[in-house]
C-alpha cells in the first residue's frame, strides 16, 4: 500500500496530538474530581462536626440533643442525609429520622480522625459517608466526671450532584479534546500541504529533464535546504547516466565507423569475384582475403566489447600474483615468427622473479596488446627492448621499439580510440589505436597505468601494475 | 579511361582496382598519400578515387594540392565518415562525388563512369556518331544497327575517341588514357590498336570514321 508523505505526516502528528490531549484531559479530570471530592468531604465532615457537637455526656450517660433547624438536611423528607450514633458498646444512641427502621454500617478510624468511604444509602442512592469516633464533651451541669466514653458517628449523604458534575467535566474534556483534534487536523493538513509544495515543484523540475538530453541538470535555486541534497544526488545520478549514455553512443559510433572499412573491403572483394566466372585459384584467393578481413573484424568487435565492458565496470576481476616473464613469453609466442621474418630483434631484460598482482586474463591482454603494437610498428631489422623495475608498491615494465615515425606531439593521441597516426602502416591496414586504448583502460581497471613517450624515433610504453 | 585509386585498406584497393580494370578502365592504385599525390599531379587521370584517411597525407590534403595545382580531374571520395559535415567538407574542398563505406561496387563503377563522361562534357550514356552507336554502361558498340564485338583495349580506344569526337587527339594522350602507369607498352601500340579498330568499324561504302592527321594524331567523327 502506498502512503503519501502527506498522510504519513498527518497521521503521526494526529496520533501524537491525540495522545497528548488524552493524557492532559485525564490529568485535568483527576485533579478536578479530586478537588470536588475534597470539597464534598469537607461539607460532610462539617455536618458530622455539627452532630458531634450536639452529643454531650452527663451523669446519666450520653445525651443527644439536636434541633431540626441546626441541621435541616437530616430532616427533609425528600432525599435526606443520614446519620447514626453508636455508643462504645455498640448500642445505637441515635439515628436520623430518614433511617427509620434501617440502619447503617458502622465504621471509624482513630479517635477524631475522620474516615471517608463510598456507600449505598438505605434508600438505594449512591452516597458517601464519613465515620468519626469522638469523646463527647461533658455537660456543664454534670457533677461528676463520667468515665470518658467514646461515641462513634457515621454521616452519609448522596453523591448525585458530585457525580453529575464529574460527568459534565468528563464530557467537556472529551468534547474539547475531539474539537481540538479536528481543528488540528484541518490546520495540520494545510500546513503539511504548504510544507510539501516544494516537492511538487521538484517533481515538475525532474519531469522537465528530457530523455534525449541528459546533460540538463535540476536547478536548486529557491528550493528548501532539505531538498538541496536530494537535488544534488539526482544531478549526480543524471551525470552518471549521461556519461554512460555518452559512452554507449561513442561505442556505437566507433564500432560502426571502424567496421565500415573492413565491411566495404568484404563487399567489394565479393562483388568483384562474383561479377564474372573465375578460376578456382581466383576464388581461393578471394576467399582467403575475405577470411582475413572477417578475422580482423572479429578482433575489432571483441576489442570494442571488452573496452565497453571495462568502461562500464561490468567485468569482474580476480587479482592474483603473476610472473611477468611468463606473461611476456606467452604474449610474444604468436608474434615471434613474423618478427623473426622481418629481422626484428626481441630483447627482454627482466630482473629475476618480477611479479605483479592482477587479473590474469586482463594482464595477459594488456601485455599482448603492447607487444603486438611494438611488433607492428618496429622497422624491419629493428629492435624491441623490454626492461622491468621492481619496487615495494608497484611493478614497472617498459617496452621500447625502434622505427617510430611519430612526432613527439603525437604522444597524447596514441591512446585515443581509432587514432591512426602510423605513417608507416603497411601491414594490416586496419590496425588502429584500439589496442593501446584498450590496454590503457584495462590497466586503470587493474589499479595501474600506462604512459607513452617518443624520443629519437623510439616509442616507449610504460606499464605500471600493483605488486 | 584512366582511373587512380588512392585507398590504404588493401582489400578495398585490390577489389576496386580489379573491378575497374574488368570494367575497361586503366587503373593505377596506391595505398600511400604522398604517392597518391605524386600520381595525381603527374598524370592526366579521368577520375581519381580518394580515401580520406590515409597514412602520410590525408585525402583532403591531396585534393587541396590537386586543385591548387590547377588540376580539374574529377574526384570521387570514398570514406567511412558519413556525417553531413564530412561530406560537405569533402565537396567544398573540390570533390565531385562522395561515397560512404561500405558501398556496392556496382554503384562505384556507375559513378566512376558518370564522372568519366562528365570529364568530356558528355552527359548521355549513349554516344552516337553517324551510324556508330556506343552504349557506355554496357560497353557495347553498333555500326548500322549491327553489333560489333570489340576487345577491351579496342573498346577503350573507341570510347576515348568518341568522348572527344571531332577533336584531334594525340597518340600520347590516347596512350595515357588507355594504359596504366606500370604498363610496359609504348605509344606505338596505339597505332596498332587504331588499325584493329578500323578493320572492325569501317565499312567500304562510306568514309572512314577514324582519320589520321599525320604528326598530330587521330580524330573520330564525320568529316566535313
Amino acid at each position: 500500500m502506498m502512503i503519501s508523505i502527506r498522510t504519513r505526516l498527518l497521521l503521526w502528528m494526529m496520533c501524537g496530538m491525540a495522545l497528548l490531549l488524552i493524557v492532559f484531559a485525564v490529568v485535568v479530570y483527576e485533579v478536578l474530581s479530586r478537588s470536588l471530592l475534597d470539597g464534598f468531604d469537607e461539607v460532610l465532615l462539617a455536618s458530622a462536626r455539627t452532630i458531634s457537637a450536639s452529643v454531650e455526656k452527663d451523669d446519666a450517660g450520653i445525651k443527644f440533643e439536636m434541633d431540626e433547624r441546626q441541621a435541616p438536611e437530616f430532616y427533609r423528607t425528600i432525599k435526606p442525609d443520614y446519620f447514626q450514633l453508636w455508643s462504645e458498646d455498640g448500642t445505637i444512641l441515635a439515628r436520623s429520622p430518614g433511617l427509620a427502621n434501617s440502619g447503617m454500617e458502622q465504621f471509624s478510624g482513630l479517635p477524631d480522625v475522620p474516615v471517608f468511604r463510598a456507600v449505598r444509602l438505605p434508600d438505594g442512592r449512591a452516597g458517601r459517608a464519613v465515620g468519626l469516633v469522638f469523646t463527647p464533651k461533658a455537660d456543664e451541669d454534670a457533677k461528676t466526671v463520667v468515665t470518658s466514653k467514646q461515641v462513634s458517628l457515621v454521616v452519609a449523604r448522596e453523591t448525585d450532584p458530585l457525580d453529575s458534575t464529574g460527568h459534565f467535566i468528563r464530557w467537556l474534556l472529551v468534547a474539547a479534546t475531539a474539537g481540538t483534534l479536528v481543528l488540528a487536523l484541518l490546520a495540520g493538513s494545510v500546513a503539511v500541504r504548504q510544507g510539501l509544495r516544494p516537492l511538487d515543484a521538484l517533481a515538475a523540475r525532474i519531469a522537465a529533464v528530457r530523455q534525449d538530453d541528459l546533460s540538463a541538470r535540476i536547478l536548486a535555486e529557491r528550493m528548501p535546504a532539505e531538498l538541496i541534497p536530494v537535488i544534488g544526488r539526482l544531478n549526480d545520478l543524471l551525470r552518471r547516466l549521461d556519461d554512460a549514455f555518452r559512452r554507449e553512443r561513442a561505442f556505437t559510433a566507433d564500432a560502426a565507423h571502424e567496421l565500415r572499412t573492413p565491411l566495404a573491403g568484404l563487399l567489394c572483394t565479393l562483388e568483384v569475384t562474383l561479377s564474372q566466372p573465375r578460376t578456382g585459384d581466383d576464388y581461393r584467393e578471394a576467399t582467403t582475403e575475405c577470411l582475413e578481413v572477417t578475422q580482423r573484424m572479429q578482433a575489432v568487435v571483441e576489442s570494442l566489447l571488452a573496452l565497453a565492458r571495462y568502461e562500464s565496470g561490468q567485468t569482474a576481476l580476480h587479482p592474483e600474483a603473476l610472473d611477468v616473464r611468463e606473461l611476456i613469453e606467452t604474449a610474444w609466442r604468436p608474434l615471434d615468427d613474423k618478427a623473426r621474418s622481418r629481422g626484428i630483434e626481441f630483447d627482454p631484460r627482466l630482473p629475476a622473479n618480477l611479479k605483479c598482482t592482477a587479473d590474469r586474463d586482463v594482464a595477459q591482454m594488456i601485455v599482448g596488446a603492447l607487444l603486438a603494437n611494438a611488433a607492428e610498428y618496429t622497422n624491419d631489422g629493428g629492435r624491441i627492448e623490454i626492461s622491468g623495475i621492481d619496487s615495494a608498491k608497484s611493478m614497472e615494465l617498459t617496452i621500447t621499439n625502434t622505427g617510430c615515425s611519430l612526432g613527439e606531439e603525437d604522444v597524447e593521441h596514441v591512446f585515443d580510440r581509432f587514432w591512426r597516426g602510423d605513417r608507416s602502416r603497411t601491414h594490416t591496414g586496419i590496425h588502429c589505436g584500439l589496442g593501446l586504448a584498450l590496454a590503457q583502460r584495462s590497466a586503470s581497471a587493474l589499479g595501474g597505468s600506462i604512459s607513452a613517450c617518443i624520443a629519437d624515433e623510439r616509442f616507449s610504453v610504460r606499464l605500471i601494475l600493483p605488486v | 579511361m584512366r582511373v587512380l585509386v588512392v585507398e590504404d585498406y588493401p582489400p578495398i584497393r585490390k577489389a576496386v582496382a580489379k573491378g575497374l580494370r574488368e570494367a575497361g578502365f586503366a587503373v593505377d592504385a596506391t595505398g600511400d598519400g604522398e604517392e597518391g599525390l605524386w600520381y595525381a599531379t603527374g598524370n592526366d587521370y579521368d577520375v581519381v578515387i580518394l580515401d580520406l584517411m590515409l597514412p602520410g597525407l590525408d585525402g583532403l590534403a591531396i585534393l587541396k594540392r590537386m586543385r591548387a595545382d590547377g588540376r580539374s580531374t574529377h574526384v570521387l571520395i570514398i570514406t567511412a565518415k558519413d556525417a553531413v559535415s564530412d561530406r560537405v567538407k569533402g565537396l567544398d574542398y573540390g570533390a565531385d562525388d562522395y561515397l560512404v563505406k561500405p558501398f556496392a561496387l556496382e554503384e562505384l563503377l556507375a559513378r566512376v563512369r558518370a564522372l568519366a563522361r562528365r570529364a568530356y562534357c558528355v552527359k548521355t550514356p549513349c554516344l552516337e556518331i553517324g551510324d556508330l552507336r556506343i552504349e557506355t554502361a554496357r560497353r557495347r558498340v553498333w555500326i548500322e544497327s549491327e553489333e560489333v564485338s570489340l576487345t577491351g583495349r579496342e573498346y577503350a580506344l573507341l570510347e576515348y575517341l568518341a568522348m572527344r569526337k571531332g577533336e584531334v587527339v594525340s597518340r600520347t594522350e590516347i596512350w595515357e588514357h588507355m594504359y596504366e602507369f606500370s604498363s610496359e607498352a609504348d605509344s606505338n601500340v596505339v597505332d596498332v590498336y587504331v588499325g584493329y579498330l578500323r578493320r572492325k568499324i569501317d565499312r567500304p561504302h562510306r568514309p572512314p570514321l577514324i582519320r589520321t592527321l599525320r604528326g598530330k594524331g587521330y580524330s573520330l567523327g564525320v568529316s566535313e
